[in-house]
C-alpha cells in the first residue's frame, strides 16, 4: 500500500539546507491503521504531503497504491488522489456551503452520478454522527463537528487510503475522542489508515502499529 | 455535470460583490476606451472616405485649344488609368464661375481688359485614382502632356486624414492593449481570490483538469461579457448625449453631416473581445494555482 525506501526532503531556505526528513524507510500493509507520532516539526506533515504528491522527495523512492510516486505527471497524481483522503487540523471545510454542500462538493467535481451524491453524502454524515447538522454552515459548527465533517467528506468518496494530518490537534480530550473512534470505525470497514499526531496518549489509544519520527528521523516503529 | 460548472461560476460571481464589481468595471473601462477609439475613428475614416470621392485634380492648359483638340484632349486624359470623368472647363466658363463666385463683386471682373483665366480641365478620379500612389501616378502623367502649364490637387490631405485615422487606430488599440492587460490581472485576482479553497479541496481530492478549470474559464467569461455590455452601453449613453453637440463641430471641420455609431459587426466584435479577455484571465487563473 505505502512504501518508502531511504528517502529525504530538504528544504532551502537561502543558502542553508533544512533537513526536513532523513532517510527514512517503511512499508504500511493494505489494511494497516498506523499512527505518525512526533512532536511539532518532527516531518510529520511533509511526510504526509510527500504521499498524496504536493512535495517531492529530495531522495529515495516512494510508492503509494502501486504508484512511484515521485514519478507521476500531473494527469496521474489527480488519479492517485481519487483514492486518497486527507483531513488536516484545520479542516477546510468551504465557508459559503453547509455541511452536506461541503461533502457533496468533492463528490459532484468527482462527477459522481447526481442520484448517488445525497445517499452518499448522509451515509457519511450518518457515520461521523452530524446527520443532524447537514444544512449547518462551518462557523455554525464545533471545532470537533467541524473536523467531523472534514473526515465525512474524506470518507463519502470510498477512498482506500486515509492520511490525517493532526485532526485532533485543536480539539479537547472528549472531541478528540470522537475523532479517535471515527478514525477507528473508517479503518474497521476497510479503509488503510495513516494518522499522525503529536499526542502520545491518542497514539496509544488507537492501539495500533505507531512510527515514531524525531528531528525528521524515524526513531522507532512499534507495535 | 455542465449545469454543476456553471452553477459554480454565478455563485462564485454572486459571492465576489465588490472585488467583481472592481474586475467588470475595469473590463468596461478598457472596453469603452477601445470603443471609443473605434468610433472616432470609424468617423474620421468615412470623412475621409467621403472627401476621397469629392478630390478633383485641375489642369490648367497652356492655351485654349479648338473644340477639336479639346474632344481630343479630353479622350487622351479619359484613357488613362485612374481618371473616372473629364470635364473641360473653358476661359469663359471659368470667368463665369469667377463671376458666380464674387457675387455682388462680379463688376470687378468685369472690369478686366481681357480674361485671364486659363481653360482647364477637371479630372475626377475612379478608385485606382483615389489611392496615394495613384493620385501621384496620374499627376505625374498630366504634368507631362504637352498642353498642361499646371497641375493642382491631389490626395495629400486626404492621405493625412487616412494617416490620421491610423494613428488613432494605434493610440486606441495601445491604451485598449494596457487596460486589457490590466483587466485580465483584476479577473485572474478575483477568480484566485474567490476559488482559492475550492481549488484547494479539487486538487487534494484529484478532481480532473476539466472539471478545476471549466468554472475558472467560465466566470472570467461571464465578466468580461458583462463588462462588454456595461461598455456598450456608455458608448452608446456618450453618442446619444455628447452626439448633437458635437455634430456641428464635426460638419465644419470633417465635412460630415451626421456621426455614426459603431456598426453592429463592431459592437459584437467587442462583446466577444470583452468575453474572450474575461476567459483570458480565469484561463491564466488556473495556470498560476496549477501545482
Amino acid at each position: 500500500m505505502i512504501e518508502l525506501h531511504r528517502v529525504w526532503k530538504v528544504f532551502s531556505v537561502g543558502p542553508v539546507k533544512v533537513p526536513a526528513l532523513s532517510d527514512i524507510s517503511f512499508r504500511v500493509a493494505k489494511g494497516e491503521c498506523v499512527t505518525l507520532h512526533g512532536a511539532s516539526g518532527a516531518g510529520k506533515t511533509t511526510l504526509l504531503r510527500l504521499l498524496y504528491r504536493e512535495e517531492l522527495p529530495t531522495e529515495g523512492d516512494i510508492e503509494v497504491l502501486g504508484c512511484d510516486v515521485p514519478a507521476l505527471r500531473v494527469r496521474e497524481v489527480a488519479a492517485l488522489r481519487r483514492s486518497i483522503g486527507v483531513v488536516f487540523q484545520d479542516a477546510k471545510l468551504l465557508p459559503g456551503r453547509t455541511v452536506y454542500e461541503n461533502v457533496a462538493f468533492v463528490l459532484r467535481v468527482l462527477g459522481t452520478p447526481r442520484r448517488e451524491i445525497t445517499p452518499r453524502v448522509f451515509d457519511a454524515l450518518r457515520r461521523v454522527g452530524l446527520s443532524a447538522r447537514a444544512q449547518a454552515y462551518p462557523a455554525q459548527l464545533s471545532q470537533g463537528e467541524a473536523q467531523r465533517a472534514a473526515l465525512a467528506r474524506a470518507i463519502a468518496r470510498k477512498p482506500l487510503l486515509l492520511l490525517a494530518d493532526e485532526p485532533t490537534g485543536s480539539l479537547d480530550e472528549s472531541m478528540a475522542g470522537e475523532v479517535i473512534d471515527i478514525i477507528k470505525d473508517i479503518w474497521a470497514r476497510g479503509t488503510t489508515v495513516l494518522f499522525a499526531t503529536h499526542q502520545a496518549r491518542l497514539a496509544a489509544a488507537l492501539h495500533q502499529r505507531t512510527l515514531h519520527l524525531l528531528s525528521g528521523r524515524l526513531v522507532k516503529d512499534e507495535g | 455535470m455542465l449545469g454543476f460548472l456553471i452553477g459554480e461560476a454565478l455563485r462564485d460571481l454572486h459571492r465576489a460583490g465588490r472585488v467583481a464589481v472592481a474586475a467588470i468595471l475595469l473590463t468596461t473601462l478598457s472596453l469603452a476606451a477601445l470603443g471609443g477609439f473605434w468610433l472616432v475613428s470609424t468617423n474620421v475614416g468615412q470623412a475621409a472616405e467621403q472627401w476621397r470621392d469629392r478630390v478633383r485634380i485641375t489642369v490648367f492648359l497652356k492655351q485654349e485649344p479648338s473644340a477639336a483638340e479639346t474632344d481630343e484632349l479630353v479622350d487622351r486624359v479619359q484613357a488613362m488609368p485612374g481618371v473616372a470623368a473629364v470635364r473641360y472647363v473653358s476661359k469663359s466658363e471659368a470667368l463665369g464661375t469667377l463671376k458666380e463666385v464674387l457675387g455682388k463683386d462680379a463688376s470687378v471682373a468685369e472690369q478686366l481688359p481681357t480674361n485671364p483665366l486659363p481653360a482647364s480641365l477637371e479630372v475626377m478620379l475612379n478608385e485606382q485614382g483615389a489611392t496615394p500612389e495613384g493620385a501621384r501616378g496620374l499627376i505625374t502623367r498630366l504634368s507631362e502632356l504637352p498642353e498642361t502649364d499646371e497641375v493642382s490637387g491631389g490626395m495629400d490631405w486626404v492621405d493625412r486624414l487616412a494617416r490620421g485615422r491610423r494613428l488613432l487606430d494605434v493610440i486606441g488599440l495601445g491604451i485598449g492593449a494596457v487596460l486589457a492587460v490590466a483587466a485580465i490581472l483584476t479577473v485572474t485576482t478575483l477568480v484566485l481570490h474567490l476559488r482559492r479553497q475550492e481549488l484547494e479541496i479539487m486538487r487534494l481530492v484529484g478532481a480532473p483538469e476539466l472539471v478545476v478549470r471549466l468554472p475558472l474559464l467560465l466566470q472570467g467569461m461571464l465578466q468580461g461579457l458583462l463588462g462588454a455590455v456595461m461598455a456598450i452601453w456608455v458608448l452608446i449613453a456618450v453618442y446619444a448625449l455628447a452626439g448633437p453637440h458635437l455634430e456641428p463641430l464635426v460638419n465644419q471641420t470633417l465635412g460630415l453631416e451626421r456621426l455614426t455609431f459603431l456598426k453592429p459587426h463592431t459592437v459584437v466584435g467587442l462583446m466577444l473581445a470583452g468575453t474572450m479577455l474575461g476567459g483570458f484571465g480565469g484561463w491564466l487563473a488556473r495556470g498560476r494555482t496549477a501545482p
